[in-house]
């Protein structure tokens, strides 16, 4: 079995999480920022500039991997390692979330 | 030049890329619009009706290939490239209602960009020591050039409190930015 070694990615930001949520199918920038906007209902809206910077830094890291090219858009998608770091940081989410449902009546 | 060009120098420093955008801004409303820019900070400008574009500055560096990727995916979300100097990237785009008129929108980003900065700056910063190590100051001249060496020494000394200034400044920037 693999050392997992997910915890040193984390936590996410906020914009990187939903980048890699989208990247469970392949997909090309614009439609990246698109996507993240449809599923956050608005909440979080990715600039160009910050998706560009995630994209290098998680292909650096090899959570990302590209695999197509056309008309200069590129497409990535998560790798196996990626996964595991997004599935790391979903349970991690999740615990706070619990959390916070636990005392919102006392909010 | 041509008569409705204008070609102006101006200096910023590289943690007022703000100031630099909202300069660039106020002109595009005064009818000059930025149409390319080069070293040694020239800023090129197009005369044409007052329009409100926003500009917005990037740092990156790429290979070719990874530029056109980069371009396109500005382009596809709105924005019109200008240009390059010293591998500040320029892009504007016309401010319109439910336009989002960042490219980085949040706090790690921006400060990402500044970081990107910063191997470039050390690595002059070393070179000059290396290069040029600091030496007593002797009023003895053992040598007919030791007083041109020592004032290549002064000059060198000059630049690396140059370079010595900007990184801090950027590092402020950044913890700035950080507290937000």
């Amino acid at each position: 079995m693999l050392r997992d070694d997910s915890n040193k990615y984390l936590p996410l930001t906020e914009s990187t999480c939903y980048i890699m949520l989208t990247l469970v199918e392949p997909l090309h920038g614009y439609a990246v920022m698109r996507k993240v906007e449809e599923i956050s209902k608005g909440t979080v809206k990715v600039g160009p500039g910050t998706l560009y910077g995630a994209f290098t830094a998680l292909e650096k890291e090899g959570l990302i991997v590209k695999v197509k090219e056309e008309n200069r858009r590129k497409s990535y998608v998560l790798t196996p390692k990626g996964k595991n770091v997004l599935m790391t940081q979903i349970k991690r989410l999740e615990i706070m979330t619990q959390n916070g449902l636990s005392v919102i009546d006392m909010l | 030049m041509a008569e409705n060009m204008m070609r102006k120098i101006k200096w910023f420093w590289p943690w007022q890329d703000e100031q630099e955008e909202a300069w660039l801004r106020s002109m595009s409303q005064k009818g000059w619009h930025l149409s390319s820019v080069g070293l040694p900070c020239i800023y090129r400008f197009r005369a044409g009706e007052p329009r409100d574009y926003v500009y917005r500055l990037d740092y990156q560096t790429f290979p070719k290939k990874d530029k056109q990727e980069y371009q396109q995916l500005f382009r596809d979300a709105g924005w019109e490239y200008i240009g390059e100097m010293s591998a500040w990237q320029y892009f504007r785009k016309e401010v319109k209602e439910e336009e989002p008129l960042e490219i980085f929108t949040d706090v790690e980003s921006k400060i990402a960009k500044y970081k990107r900065i910063l191997p470039f700056l050390w690595l002059f910063w070393i070179i000059l020591i290396v290069i040029f190590p600091v030496r007593g100051i002797s009023i003895d001249n053992p040598y007919p050039w030791w007083g041109a060496i020592q004032a290549i020494q002064v000059f060198a000394l000059l630049i690396w409190l140059f370079f010595t200034y900007v990184i801090i400044r950027l590092w402020l920037r950044i913890r700035q930015l950080r507290r937000l």
